[in-house]
């Protein structure tokens, strides 16, 4: 195992150079690693594991039944690498990753309907006051809807 | 026990046996017929006289009533082995209602010409081979109807079967739904299977204007809009094309419907083919809340029922009333109401130096206006109602003012020379119901069509039916029945008073003459010498008589007949151009402009439309559905609307705001209620007290005193310009604009 | 400050109308300084200002100055802060604090108004409440 990895670090800084090699470190998210224990552990389950899939978001998600846990065979690592949460999982994925299908995301999103259905949207609670949900007729919500079931006269409109 | 018991008993177990064998090869034999005794049915005619179970009286459906004209036609027949007694001509169909059955039916309609085709209402009649359709079936002595035997249970599951065939299971997204014939019928005489596999059959909506929805694959070819179209609305425009499964109701051409009473059609289709299209996936019918009320678009009066749901009036469907609209009503009636939605007065205003408006409180306003009344000469103090006012708010206007000490109130329409006095002069003699007697028709003025759609539907059934001869004195118009164009001017009017025309013949020889005069003409200089001269034509063609009554003045609008009533005239032509306090109570089709610069306007009514931008404060006040207000229809009957949804915003019922205004002013009028106003007003006009009863006039209007003016030579003008927007809710109204822009484009 | 209410506590019967006094006073302090958690907790910055609910609540004392008994004051005050804890703990939402003490109030012009009131008919007092009374 540690040898495949020494061999793949090899062959990138062969592909990209030194520099490239840093570059590409800090955009996976590796320097994260060092406070995000988290992520470090992600990072080491990834070796040796296949890459079912990448979602719109970039999220990624790994498979690996051999040699591994049942119930922690799948998993996801975040293209957010500092601030994620189990929320960017959009929906067509969720099924797969919690054991829900084994259709994978992309297989379920040749079902979605094209007409309708919304944008999968993450859950910003204690992102700040814009990004709470208020109902429509909730007092604070800036569009909150008009219950008013007349027209009533302008005075400003003349003839 | 009978042959036809023991017969029975002797067939059913061979049937049970047949059901219960349930061998796999019989499930194929998958049956429409749900009961064993309806697998073979047989005439029960071979039957004898079964024991009469149910000989007590029954009730006729829906309260019908017999009237006999001569009791010698009266025939005895017998439904279900219950005799009842019925005049002549009567059909089947008939006679079973009168003997409490109720026949299911589809293109049979009471008020059009029997079609036969829907077979819906076939029954069984004794010694006759095949159950006949009763609709087309006339009633003979001593006929046997059989209304539930098997044979006729079988027909009626057989037809729905048929129309079912093509029509679509779209129940669920019908607005037909909850009301519709056809889903109610096969409920009650359908099987619980159907046996047709193929494709369904698919029709073109057809475009019919804004007003009717069309979804023509639900139609089931009754032909009801088609015999509607020719028969009461008089407009050719529906029509029956192709034959067998290719048959369709639809305009001949691209056309699209353009009758007054189309709106009608939206009601008599059995199904959801024709639907009303503001109407469309607002609400289900049972969600609605009906309020019975009255229209006051125009000065007929239709019998309404609002339906609301919450604060909102979602439609206007006709109420029953045999005297006034039977179960019809025009189209501006039908669909004005997304109008009381639009453009509402909902805050008391004042308007401030820099001329825009400024929302107050109710005190603020009320103070400010008593301060400008009384500011003011009495004589200088103007007060008008509009075309939408209720008699309670009129009285109490008139009441207010004249405790200001003016008398310068009027109704909008009626000018200083209108004859108030004579309450025959200005109401409808003949009754609206009456006009069906008739055999010969005046018209002076007047454009029944657009301005009373339901007297004009009156006068078509008495054209068609009687082949009454209709003159016509006025301007180029559209009817839709036979006519003779006599002339523009008054002129014509005095040719034919003097005898030198050939319509006066006609209506010397005809037995029930009427003359209909517009409303119009009381705007008019020489309206005396115009009246003088209809009375001559009166005199001569022996028009007033004990027993008949024709001479009638055909009123404009709702509020009309009782403003007269209450001797709501002006006093003088110049006592607006002189005023400097003007209280406008909904008048908006007064001539603002007539009003001095320098007056003080108050405008109290519902709506912002014309004559708000004049005024100097707002009194915003509540619509026809919102009050319990009296009207008095052109034909002198009075009838009262209920609230059906709340006011809206600040506002408040109109005699309440003049009430208060005078309290605020010092010169309190002594009601607190709506009973205490009403008393007043049976003090003032006593006939204005009898809901619902037409008071018919006491004095013939030969008593007036002669004159001998000069009639003015210039034509009579048009007095409802566009027929789909005569006052504030209507000209509100974004449906009756559609309407206008699409349908009155010539 | 919804502790420092929580400990508040109406101690049984005022000996006298002077004792009395002090606790209204006293507890019209508190329930001012409760305010700006109130404006706060359920966001009346929009509709209400500080002073206004100070005075509605004044206008709410003052509705039964005429009352002397000791006792009757004590229960009215025991009302009186049972309604402010219920506010502070947010037990109320948004549209009761408006419709009770924002809409309709103008605090000490109320009263004012009232006096206005006098020797008007009730049908006109009715008419200016509303078209269904």
């Amino acid at each position: 195992m540690a040898s495949s990895v020494v061999k793949s670090i090899i062959s990138t800084v062969r592909e990209k150079g030194l520099g490239g090699f840093f570059r590409y470190l800090k955009d996976e998210g590796y320097r994260r690693c060092l406070p995000d224990g988290n992520l470090l552990q992600t990072k080491i389950h990834n070796i040796g594991a296949t890459l079912v899939g990448v979602d719109k978001y970039g999220n990624k998600y790994y498979e690996k039944t051999e040699n591994t846990q049942y119930g922690r065979h799948r998993w996801v690592e975040y293209a957010e690498k500092t601030r994620y949460n189990a929320s960017q999982v959009p929906a067509e994925w969720h099924g797969w990753l919690h054991f829900i299908t084994d259709h994978t995301g992309d297989e379920l999103l040749l079902l979605r309907p094209k007409r309708y259905g919304l944008d999968h949207k993450e859950n910003l609670s204690g992102e700040g006051d814009e990004f709470i949900y208020h109902s429509k007729g909730h007092a604070l919500n800036p569009g909150q809807r008009n219950w008013t079931r007349y027209q009533p006269w302008e005075s400003t409109t003349k003839p | 026990m009978g042959l036809g018991l023991l017969a029975s008993k002797a067939m059913r177990p061979t049937a049970s046996r047949l059901l219960n064998f349930q061998n796999p090869n019989n499930l194929l034999l998958r049956t429409i017929v749900s009961k064993p005794e309806l697998r073979k049915p047989e005439p029960a005619a071979a039957q004898p006289e079964a024991p009469l179970v149910d000989l007590s009286p029954r009730t006729p459906v829906g309260g019908a009533r017999v009237h006999f004209s001569n009791p010698e036609d009266a025939i005895e027949v017998f439904v279900d082995g219950f005799p009842v007694k019925i005049p002549k001509g009567f059909s089947v169909l008939q006679a079973c209602e009168v003997a409490g059955v109720d026949i299911p039916r589809f293109c049979y309609h009471s008020r059009l010409s029997i079609a036969g085709n829907c077979r819906m209402c076939l029954v069984e009649v004794e010694k006759s081979p095949k159950p006949v359709a009763s609709c087309a079936m006339p009633a003979l002595p001593g006929m046997k109807i059989k209304t539930d035997t098997p044979v006729a249970k079988k027909a009626r599951e057989g037809v729905m079967e048929f129309l079912l065939m093509n029509h679509p299971l779209d129940c669920p997204i019908c607005d037909q739904g909850g009301e519709c014939d056809l889903q109610d019928q096969s409920m009650a005489f359908g099987s619980d299977r159907g046996r047709f596999t193929d494709m369904k059959r698919s029709v073109v909506d057809k475009n019919l204007g804004p007003l009717v929805k069309t979804v023509m694959t639900r139609c089931i070819q009754c032909t009801r809009c088609v015999r509607f179209a020719s028969e009461v609305a008089g407009v050719q425009d529906l029509g029956m094309l192709g034959r067998g499964s290719g048959e369709e109701i639809g305009t001949y051409v691209e056309k699209l419907m353009t009758s007054e009473l189309s709106g009608n059609v939206i009601d008599i289709c059995p199904v959801g083919a024709l639907t009303s299209k503001p109407f469309a996936f607002k609400a289900r019918n049972w969600e609605l809340k009906g309020t019975e009320t009255i229209d006051v678009t125009d000065a007929v009066g239709s019998n309404i029922r609002i339906d609301s749901r919450g604060p909102e009036v979602l439609r206007i469907v006709p109420r029953l009333n045999e005297d006034i609209n039977e179960e019809w009503i025009s189209d501006k009636t039908r669909f004005c109401y997304d109008g009381l939605k639009r453009q509402r007065l909902n805050d008391p205003m004042i308007r401030g130096p820099d001329g825009r408006f400024k929302p107050v409180n109710w005190g603020d306003a009320l103070a400010v206006v008593a301060e400008a009344a009384h500011q003011v000469k009495p004589e200088e103090i103007v007060g008008i109602s509009g075309k939408l006012s209720d008699a309670e708010s009129m009285i109490v206007l008139k009441d207010f003012l004249n405790r200001m000490g003016s008398n310068n109130v009027w109704g909008e329409g009626i000018s200083e020379n209108t004859n108030a006095d004579l309450r025959s002069g200005y109401i409808m003699n003949t009754s609206i119901a009456g006009l069906e007697k008739a055999d010969a028709f005046l018209l002076v003025g007047t454009q029944p069509r657009v301005e009373a759609a339901m007297v004009n539907a009156r006068i078509r059934k008495t054209v068609t039916s009687n082949h009454a001869k209709v003159g016509y004195v006025g301007p180029a118009t559209d009817f839709n029945y036979d006519h003779q164009h006599l002339g523009t001017g008054p002129q014509t009017l005095v040719e034919i008073a003097e005898g030198r025309h050939p319509f006066s013949k006609i209506i010397s020889n005809a037995k029930h003459p009427v003359i209909i005069v517009g409303a119009g003409i009381f705007e008019r200089k020489d309206q005396d010498a115009i009246f003088a001269a209809i009375e001559t034509i009166a005199k001569q063609g022996n028009v007033v008589r004990s027993d008949w009554n024709g001479l009638n003045v055909l009123l404009l609008h709702a509020a009309q007949a009782a403003a007269l009533d209450l001797g709501l005239v002006p006093q003088s032509e110049k006592s607006l151009e002189s005023a400097k306090f003007v209280y406008l109570m909904g008048a908006d089709d007064t001539n603002i402009d007539k009003i001095p610069k320098d007056a003080f306007v108050v405008y109290q009514g519902h709506h912002g439309d014309k004559s708000v931008y004049r005024a100097d404060v707002i009194l915003p006040a509540a619509a026809f559905s919102e009050k319990e207000g009296t009207y008095e229809n052109t034909e002198g009957c009075t009838q009262q609307t209920w609230p059906a949804v709340p006011t809206v915003g600040d506002s408040r019922d109109d005699w309440k705001i003049i009430r208060a205004l005078s309290e605020v002013a010092g010169v309190r009028l002594p009601y607190d209620t709506i009973g205490g106003v009403r008393s007043r007003l049976r003090n003032v006009a006593p006939n204005l007290a009898q809901m619902d009863e037409r008071e018919p006039a006491a004095l013939p209007s030969s008593l007036r005193p002669t004159f001998t003016q000069k009639v003015d030579p210039t034509p009579f003008g048009v007095a409802v310009e566009n027929f789909y927007m005569t006052d504030a809710i209507t000209r509100a109204s974004k449906i009756m604009a559609q309407c206008s822009a699409m349908l009155l484009k010539k | 400050m919804a502790q420092a209410i929580r400990n508040a506590k109406v101690p049984p019967n005022s000996v006298n109308l002077e004792e009395a006094r002090q606790r209204v006073f006293e507890f019209f302090r508190s329930a001012c300084r409760s305010l700006p958690t109130v404006m706060e907790v359920y966001n009346l910055y929009d509709v209400a200002t500080i002073s206004q609910l100070r005075s509605t609540i004044a206008a709410e004392i003052r509705k039964n100055d005429h009352i002397t008994n000791p006792k009757v004051i004590d229960l009215l005050l025991f009302k009186g802060l049972e309604e402010l804890k219920n506010v502070v703990n947010h037990s109320k939402q948004r549209h009761h604090i408006v419709g009770q003490y924002v809409v309709g109030r103008r605090g000490l012009e109320q009263q004012e108004l009232a006096a206005k009131e006098q020797g008007i008919s009730n049908f006109l007092k009715n008419f200016y409440n509303s078209n269904y009374s």
